[in-house]
């Protein structure tokens, strides 16, 4: 094939200068240094040029390390905070103590003897100081010490060198037919009909283009949108509330005891103020304290009405559905939602303190146990998970209680979310007689098994990268839908 | 939940089954296998089931589940004349106390372990922390009674669990192990809770330590019990369960009388419950007798009464049996959750998407359709990002959290171009340009409610380009829009504005202040919008 007019110009130019960088050429021809390599390469292919590629490494430092160019490093200060000697723990009550004391002694500033530390010299500028103040590569160790305090760190700088090969110079001397090449056609050019005569470019569709990024939902909304649209399909009414709830819905209703360890503080995020508690919480209180005209016995003890109207960010969206269910008491109810719920964890890359869940219930006549297995079959067959098995399971406010789990090749049985039916301690105080189906479902966790995520925090913090470069659809699957 | 590790050999020994057989059982009993060893195998079961944090109580239920030994377990208790009294003076400081003598056990090393694991376990589900209920076993034979439950002095001294030497209460509390764990418990009261015998040695300091006299090691062949607490019902559930489990280990049980009231009571609860209502609970077609047959499986005594009841004796040491359908659900494990078959019910409704999410939904698709990438950052964040940085005022309706777990969530957002420019920070290092929004929850007062926001960084991003992206999403939204100078100063003046609907303020647009920018460390223009979408609702 021709060589395309670009790749005529860098040979000429080399032609003329034997060698050059990328940056040189590209003014010579007028193009940016990143198209001179990539025709480079092209005329490498050739066997017209050589192209070199070096890697150069520098290093640049961190913040922490632009603090003790300032500052001095912490045994350089540490060194100053005292005159002659000092007593070991004395010198512990410095914050830099942990770091400085054992590189004071590395570097013989100090001797340690009986617990008092005494200078032994004047202290003369360390390698590690010079070092931080230019970083070289000449002195290995000493830069890879500072890496590893966290001072420097390194980074790559690519040059390339370009050489035009006998044969390129064969090429070049036979000559160059250089006339300008036409690119993206004019609309004179087309409507006039000059584009018959003109030599039009040819593109080298071997290489890739440089990437387009298209504006998108994020990956996991898409997931979580693919729920929502199965759970609609599945005759659901979605529901959307605030993450600001009173202990009373978010507890009480729901017969979670009192004095249990999730209200505290410690796990739950608490507000300040309280909220109102709704007509006929006398009815809460009798079944906490009784089980009132249940079969149950209640939890005893006493209720107090003080800690139902504590104010805490929502730990569940159970306590929305608890409120759709007492203001919708007349059976078919079939409701879900998807939403943020808090809880008072740290984050690290299978904790977030907040993160989505997804909760279902069904109300009617007649629905049962074996019902609440087949709704989650369903659910759990559309989101892809093909077998799905269930264990018994406990969570304060459903009875029987179920834990569904499905088999992901490679884990094994994954337990994912969890199922009951509503205890009559959390329906009857409210008048609502038909039993209640109700499961939840930790949505990131299905995130990470579906997007093969490692870290909960990419989800939220996400790279943008990493949005850019994950696919909207999973490639080729089996459809299943009204063929005709 | 609590783990707990059941020795093999000793497993093996009281279920008479083999290990394969228990380990394949015990996940559809209702535990979690946490990790299978050479020689045990450590389990979770649910808080609700205290009985299952032995070894010898999981044997129990295990030979039930596997037919080995169905029915109720018989506990007789005998008489004894171990009498305790309790100090009125502890009303206020910790009054419960429950006990029991246990005589003639051999606790080999696995049984010891057992005891020790259920202790900690009864510890941390049922007592709290200690808080609500502390346990005490000793050896009866090192002391002698009666036994005086008591107030006692911070300055009374005694030899605590692994000291040598006599320390005061006071000493205890600041300088034992358990002490600085548990003091907190007890360390403002006048009085320390204290157990002492007829000749003043001192069995326990509840909630925080037993003394050294009655550790309990293998020669030990007679226990007394010591159970104390704020709470009478989780007491007694700990008294029941730790007696059982001895018996069960091989002990027999006499009886301790404190105050005049005989302890322990390890007699059955009764209740009847109906087979129609149970077959409707779960979906099946159990007859009474099915059911009374699943029950004794269970472990429970049960008969049927006539075609519809069962009568149901529940074991002392079941605290979890609340209600009917706590029996039900057992009637369930022991048919077998693998046994049922799923179905859906007939059911018909129609889906119906909230109007919030319709419009999040078609908001994502607008936002998408100009190029901007979504992204869905927290929604706690704090007052440093959220205004200050921004330089805006903080806003009086921003919720705090009263125990924030880090300095950088302490409030809940009130605003989604912050959280934006935070991310932009995190992403400085990708490529240009950049274009991401988010929409999502809010929080001011106590009301949530939905905005969107979108950012462009770029050398090209300016008001013009802010401009621009907000008239379309206006117009895409189908809303009519007015626009006014604003006074936002997290944007440069004269290149920002508010925007009106129905003379409402909805949003605002514009392009960011360079001051921002340098707060934010970020070093290109940023063009910016962000709309209230309650503005869609009617």
């Amino acid at each position: 094939m021709a060589l395309t007019l670009n790749e005529k110009l860098l040979l000429a130019a080399l032609y003329e200068k034997g060698n050059g960088t990328p940056e040189d050429l590209g003014k010579i021809i007028n193009r940016d240094k990143d198209a001179v390599i990539q025709y480079g390469y092209l005329l490498e292919d050739r066997g017209l040029c050589q192209v070199t590629r070096e890697v150069a490494v520098s290093y640049v430092r961190t913040l922490e390390g632009e603090h003790y160019i300032k500052d001095g490093l912490p045994e350089r200060q540490l060194y100053e905070s005292f005159d002659n000697s000092i007593p070991v723990a004395e010198l512990n009550n410095n914050p830099l103590s942990r770091i400085g004391i054992g590189w004071m002694k590395r570097l013989g500033w100090i001797a340690i003897q009986n617990g008092i530390i005494t200078k032994t010299g004047d202290a003369p500028r360390s390698h590690i100081e010079a070092a931080l103040n230019n970083p070289s590569s000449k002195d290995p160790k000493t830069v890879q010490e500072l890496i590893k305090r966290g001072l420097i760190t390194s980074e790559e700088s690519i040059s390339y060198t370009i050489v035009i090969t006998p044969d390129g110079e064969k090429k070049a001397k036979a000559g160059l037919d250089l006339r300008e090449e036409v690119g993206t056609l004019t609309s004179d050019q087309i409507s006039s009909g000059e584009w018959k005569n003109l030599p039009l470019r040819r593109y080298d569709i071997t290489k890739r283009p440089r990437p387009l990024y298209p504006g998108k939902t994020h990956p996991y909304q898409h997931l979580i949108d693919e729920m929502r649209r199965i759970l609609l399909d599945m005759g659901f009414t979605e529901l959307y509330g605030s993450v600001i709830q009173s202990g009373f819905w978010n507890f009480d209703a729901l017969f979670q005891p009192q004095d249990h360890p999730a209200r505290e503080m410690q796990d739950t995020f608490h507000l300040a103020g309280t909220m109102p508690l709704p007509d006929g919480w006398e009815a809460i209180q009798a079944m906490h304290e009784n089980g009132g005209n249940t079969s149950s016995t209640g939890w005893g003890g006493v209720w107090d009405p003080e800690k139902a109207r504590a104010t805490v960010l929502r730990t569940h969206t159970t306590s929305l559905s608890i409120q759709y269910l007492v203001s919708h008491k007349t059976p078919p109810v079939k409701a879900f939602g998807i939403g943020r719920v808090y809880r008072r964890e740290a984050i690290d890359p299978t904790h977030t303190p907040e993160f989505e869940q997804l909760e279902g219930i069904v109300m009617d006549e007649g629905v049962t146990f074996r019902h609440l297995m087949g709704y989650l079959s369903e659910f759990y067959h559309r989101m892809g998970f093909e077998n799905v098995r269930f264990r018994p399971g406990y969570f304060p406010y459903t009875e029987p209680s179920v834990e569904p789990e499905v088999y992901v090749d490679g884990l094994g049985w994954v337990e994912l979310g969890g199922a009951g039916i509503f205890r009559e301690e959390v329906t009857a105080p409210w008048g609502v007689t038909c039993p209640v189906l109700a499961w939840g479902l930790g949505v990131s966790r299905v995130a990470m098994l579906k997007m093969g995520l490692l870290d909960l925090r990419e989800l939220y913090q996400s790279d943008i990268d990493w949005i850019r470069k994950t696919p909207t659809h999973s490639g080729r699957e089996k459809k299943d839908g009204g063929e005709c | 939940m609590p783990i707990i590790s059941l020795p093999y050999s000793y497993l093996e020994r009281l279920t008479g089954a083999d290990r394969d057989t228990i380990i394949t059982r015990l996940p559809m009993m209702g535990s979690d296998i946490e990790r299978i060893l050479e020689d045990q195998i450590d389990v979770e079961f649910f808080p609700c089931r205290p009985d299952l944090f032995s070894t010898e109580g999981v044997a129990r239920a295990m030979q039930g589940f596997l037919g080995l030994k169905t029915g109720e377990e018989q506990f007789v208790v005998s008489q004894s004349d171990v009498r305790f009294t309790v100090d009125p003076n502890l009303a206020d400081i910790r009054p419960f106390i429950g006990s029991a003598v246990i005589k003639g056990i051999s606790l080999d090393n696995e049984a010891i372990l057992s005891l020790m694991g259920v202790q900690e376990a009864l510890h941390w589900v049922v007592g709290r922390g200690r808080a609500k209920v502390a346990i005490g076993v000793h050896d009866l034979d090192q002391v002698r009674p009666p036994f005086r439950y008591y107030g006692a002095l911070k300055s009374r001294s005694f030899v605590p669990l692994d000291f040598e030497e006599e320390m005061t209460l006071e000493e205890i509390c600041s300088v034992h192990p358990k002490g600085r764990m548990y003091a907190y418990i007890v360390e403002d009261k006048p009085l320390m809770p204290l157990i002492e015998d007829a000749d003043g040695n001192v069995l326990s300091f509840p909630p925080i330590i037993n003394g050294e006299l009655t550790r309990v090691t293998e020669k030990t062949r007679n226990i007394i019990l010591d159970v104390t607490g704020t709470d009478l019902r989780a007491v007694t559930t700990a008294v029941q369960i730790l007696c059982t489990t001895l018996i069960s280990a091989g002990g027999s049980c006499e009886q301790v009388s404190i105050d005049g009231v005989t302890w322990p009571d390890l007699s059955p609860t009764e209740r009847t419950v109906s087979v129609s209502e149970c077959n409707a609970l779960l979906g099946l077609d159990l007859s009474a007798s099915k059911i009374a047959q699943i029950l004794q499986r269970m472990r429970f005594f049960a008969e049927p009464k006539g075609d519809d009841l069962v009568y149901v004796r529940v074991p002392c040491y079941r605290s979890d049996i609340m209600h009917d359908w706590d029996i039900f659900e057992d009637v369930c494990i022991g048919y077998g959750y693998e046994n049922i078959s799923v179905e859906l019910p007939p059911t018909a409704t129609i889906g119906q998407e909230h109007p919030v999410m319709k419009i999040a939904t078609t908001v994502r698709g607008i936002m998408a359709g100009m190029g901007f990438c979504e992204v869905m950052p927290f929604t706690l964040t704090n007052e440093r990002v959220m205004y200050d940085k921004m330089q805006r005022p903080r806003n009086s309706k921003s919720l705090r959290m009263l125990h924030p777990i880090s300095e950088e969530q302490t409030i809940i957002r009130t605003d989604l171009l912050p959280v934006l420019m935070e991310m932009l920070q995190m992403n400085k290092r990708r490529e240009l340009p950049q274009q991401i929004f988010v929409t999502g929850d809010v929080v001011e007062g106590e009301v949530t409610y939905q905005k969107v926001a979108g950012v462009s960084i770029h050398s090209g991003a300016d008001f013009s380009h802010a401009y621009a992206a907000a008239d379309a999403l206006m117009r895409e939204l189908g809303l009519e829009y007015e626009v006014q100078e604003s006074d936002d100063d997290a944007f440069i003046p004269g290149r920002r504005a508010s925007v009106f609907v129905s003379g409402t303020m909805a949003g605002v647009f514009g392009e960011i202040h360079p001051a921002v920018l340098n707060a934010f460390d970020l070093d290109q223009p940023v063009a910016a919008v962000e709309l209230d979408l309650r503005v869609l609702e009617n």
